[in-house]
C-alpha cells in the first residue's frame, strides 16, 4: 500500500485523494481548514465547470449535488457600446450542461466523505519546514495548495508566463433572486458580458449554501473604473458597488438584477493575481522533492472560467500517472513527465486565456460578430469552454480563423 | 528510503477513526504502553510514543523533540488511528487543573513561529 501526502484541500487536492482512495493508497491530506470551517468561510471562486470536467467526478462517484444543482444550458455573449447599448448578442447552447457548486458546499462535503472512505485528514496549514520532514515518510507528496505560500517551492517558468503583474481585478457576489434574462428564460445560462476597455460581468448559476443562486462576477482592467476594491468594503456595499456598475455600463443585466440579496455574508470576494506557469518539482533542504499540481504550477486569470476544470483534470491525469507507474519510485523524471502530460493539455488552455486578456483582435471581433448570425459559430465558441484545446483550430489563429468562417458561409 | 515495516493498521485493513482536532493545547497520552509496539516504530513516532507516556500538548510535543508542528500533527495521527495514542477532549477540561494549564502555556510559549 503506497503512501500518498496530498497538501491542500481544494478541487485537485480531494479529487485526486478521494479517486486515490478508491484504489486503496493510503492517503493523508493536510488541509488548513476543517469542514466546518470551509463552509462558514468566505467564497473562494466562481468555479463553473462544463461538461469534461465534470465526467471526472461522475466517474468516481464525486458529483454529490449534480441533482440539486441548476443546470447551465450555455453561453451568451454581450458587447457594450459606447453609449451603454447592446452592441452585440448572442445565445450559444452546450451540448452537455455545466455547473457551479460553491467550493464552501463542496470541498467540505468531499473532505468529510474522503473520511469516510477512510483517509486521513489532517487539520494544518502546513510549512515548508513541515514538507521537509514529512517528505521522507511518504512515497509521493503531492502539493495542491492553490496560490498559497507553498508555491514558493515552484520556480515560475518565464518561457510558459508572459505576465508579470495582475491583467484583471476581480470582485464577485453571490446573490439570490435574479430574473432569468427575458430572451431566453428557459435557458439558464453563464452570461459573458464585454465592455471594451473596461472589463468584463460574468453572471453564473450556482448551488451554494442555501441552494440555488447566481454570481455576479466583474473582470476590470487595472486602473480602471472596475479596479476599486482596495477600500475592502462591508457585503452589503459591495452589492451595492456592482449593481452601480451594472446600472451604468450594462443596463440589460441591471433590469433582472433590481432585487437581489446577498446569499449569506461572506458570499463576496474581491482581489487579484498574476497568471503564471510554474516548473512542477519542488526541492525541499532535505533533497527530497515534491510534486505541485494544478494552480499550484498552472494559474491562470479566471477570464475563461478554466481553474477548477483544469484542476479536474489535471487530477484525473495524475491518478492515471500514479496508477501507472505501480510499485516503481515516484522519482523526479517520473514527476516531470506527468506534470507535461498535464501541460500538453493545459497549454491550450493557458494561450487561450492569455489570449482573452487582450483587447480583441479583428479576427475575434470577425468570429464574435459572424456567432450572432449563425448559431453553428456561437456553439463551437461555447462548447469550446469544455474542450478548449479546439480552439487552436480556429480562434486563436487569423490564418485558420477565416478558414473556418469562409467555410461555415458558403 | 526507510525500511518497509508493516505498521499494524495496515493489517486491520486501513483506518475508518473520525479526524482529531489537534489543537496546540490538544493534550495526549498513551493509554497501554506496549513495548513490542514502540520497537516497531519509526523514529519519531518512536520518540513521540515513548513521551507521551506521560500526558504532554501537541506544543510541547513539537518543542522537546523539535520537530515542526505539522509533522508532529501527522505522527500523532497517525498513532491515534491505530490506538495506540489518546487525544484528550480539549483543554478546555482541564480549566481547573493548573499544573496542565501552565505546562501548555510553556510549551506554547517555546513553540517557534
Ligand atoms: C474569482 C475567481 C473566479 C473563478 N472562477 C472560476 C470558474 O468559473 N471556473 C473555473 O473552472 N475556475 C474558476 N476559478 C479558478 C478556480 O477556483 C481554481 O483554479 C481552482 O479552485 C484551483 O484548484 P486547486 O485545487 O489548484 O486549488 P484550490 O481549489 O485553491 O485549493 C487549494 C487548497 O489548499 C489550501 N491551502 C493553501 N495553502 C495551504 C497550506 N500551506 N497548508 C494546507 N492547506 C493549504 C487552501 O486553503 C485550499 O483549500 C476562479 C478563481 C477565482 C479567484
Amino acid at each position: 500500500m503506497r503512501k500518498i501526502l496530498i497538501v491542500g484541500a481544494g478541487q485537485s487536492g480531494l479529487q485526486l485523494a478521494l479517486t486515490l482512495r478508491e484504489h486503496g493508497y493510503d492517503v493523508t491530506v493536510m488541509s488548513a481548514r476543517t469542514p466546518d470551517e470551509i463552509r462558514k468561510g468566505r467564497v473562494m471562486s466562481t468555479q463553473c465547470m462544463f461538461h469534461d470536467a465534470l465526467q471526472h467526478e461522475r466517474d468516481h462517484d464525486l458529483n454529490l449535488w449534480e441533482r440539486e444543482c441548476v443546470r447551465v444550458d450555455g453561453l451568451g455573449v454581450s458587447i457594450a457600446g459606447p453609449d451603454s447599448s447592446r452592441v452585440l448578442d448572442w445565445f450559444g447552447k452546450l451540448d452537455n450542461y455545466a455547473q457551479s457548486v460553491d467550493q464552501r458546499v463542496k470541498m467540505a462535503g468531499w473532505l468529510e466523505l474522503f473520511e469516510r472512505k477512510g483517509g486521513q485528514l489532517i487539520i494544518h496549514g502546513v510549512t515548508t519546514a513541515d514538507l521537509d520532514k514529512l517528505a521522507g515518510m511518504y512515497d509521493l507528496v503531492v502539493v495542491a495548495a492553490g496560490k498559497g505560500e507553498l508555491v514558493e517551492l515552484f520556480d515560475r517558468n518565464p518561457e510558459r508566463s508572459p505576465y508579470t503583474s495582475p491583467q484583471r481585478a476581480l470582485s464577485l457576489v453571490y446573490v439570490h433572486g435574479l430574473e432569468r434574462r427575458p430572451e431566453h428564460p428557459e435557458y439558464a445560462a453563464v452570461r459573458f458580458n464585454i465592455i471594451p476597455g473596461v472589463g468584463e460581468l460574468f453572471m453564473i448559476p450556482g448551488y451554494t449554501l442555501s441552494g440555488n443562486c447566481d454570481i455576479l462576477f466583474f473582470e476590470g482592467i487595472p486602473g480602471g473604473p472596475l479596479d476599486c476594491w482596495g477600500d475592502r468594503p462591508g457585503p452589503q456595499e459591495h452589492l451595492d458597488r456592482i449593481l452601480g456598475f451594472m446600472k451604468q455600463y450594462l443596463p440589460w443585466e441591471y433590469e433582472r438584477a433590481r432585487n437581489v440579496e446577498l446569499t449569506d455574508d461572506k458570499a463576496t470576494l474581491a482581489g487579484g493575481y498574476t497568471p503564471v506557469v510554474r516548473h512542477p518539482v519542488g526541492e525541499l533542504p532535505s533533497g527530497h522533492t515534491v510534486l505541485g499540481m494544478a494552480d499550484v504550477v498552472v494559474a491562470n486569470d479566471p477570464i475563461t472560467g478554466q481553474g477548477s476544470n483544469n484542476a479536474s483534470k489535471c487530477a484525473a491525469v495524475f491518478l492515471d500517472a500514479i496508477l501507472e507507474r505501480g510499485d516503481a519510485p515516484y522519482d523526479r523524471e517520473w514527476k516531470n513527465a506527468t506534470f507535461e502530460r498535464y501541460w500538453d493539455y493545459a497549454q491550450h488552455v493557458t494561450q487561450w486565456t492569455n489570449a482573452m486578456l487582450q483587447p480583441p483582435p479583428p479576427h475575434v471581433m470577425e468570429i464574435l460578430g459572424e456567432a450572432g448570425a449563425n448559431p453553428q459559430v456561437a456553439r463551437r465558441f461555447a462548447n469550446g469552454f469544455s474542450d478548449p484545446s479546439d480552439y487552436q483550430n480556429w480562434f486563436l489563429d487569423p490564418a485558420k480563423a477565416a478558414e473556418y468562417l469562409a467555410s461555415v458561409r458558403s | 528510503m526507510r525500511s518497509k515495516r508493516i505498521r499494524p493498521y495496515a493489517l486491520t485493513g486501513g483506518r475508518t477513526k473520525p479526524r482529531y482536532d489537534l489543537l496546540v493545547e490538544t493534550l495526549v497520552s498513551v493509554p497501554h504502553y506496549d513495548p513490542s509496539l514502540s520497537d516497531s516504530l519509526m523514529p519519531e513516532s518512536q520518540l513521540l510514543y515513548e513521551r507521551a507516556r506521560t500526558r504532554v500538548s501537541i506544543a510541547e510535543l513539537s518543542v522537546v523533540m523539535t520537530i515542526p508542528l505539522g509533522v508532529v500533527r501527522v505522527l500523532v495521527s497517525d498513532l491515534a488511528a491505530q490506538g495506540a495514542i489518546y487525544i484528550h477532549p480539549t483543554a478546555a477540561a482541564y480549566q481547573h487543573d493548573r499544573n496542565v494549564l501552565e505546562r501548555i502555556l510553556d510549551g506554547l510559549k517555546r513553540l517557534p513561529v
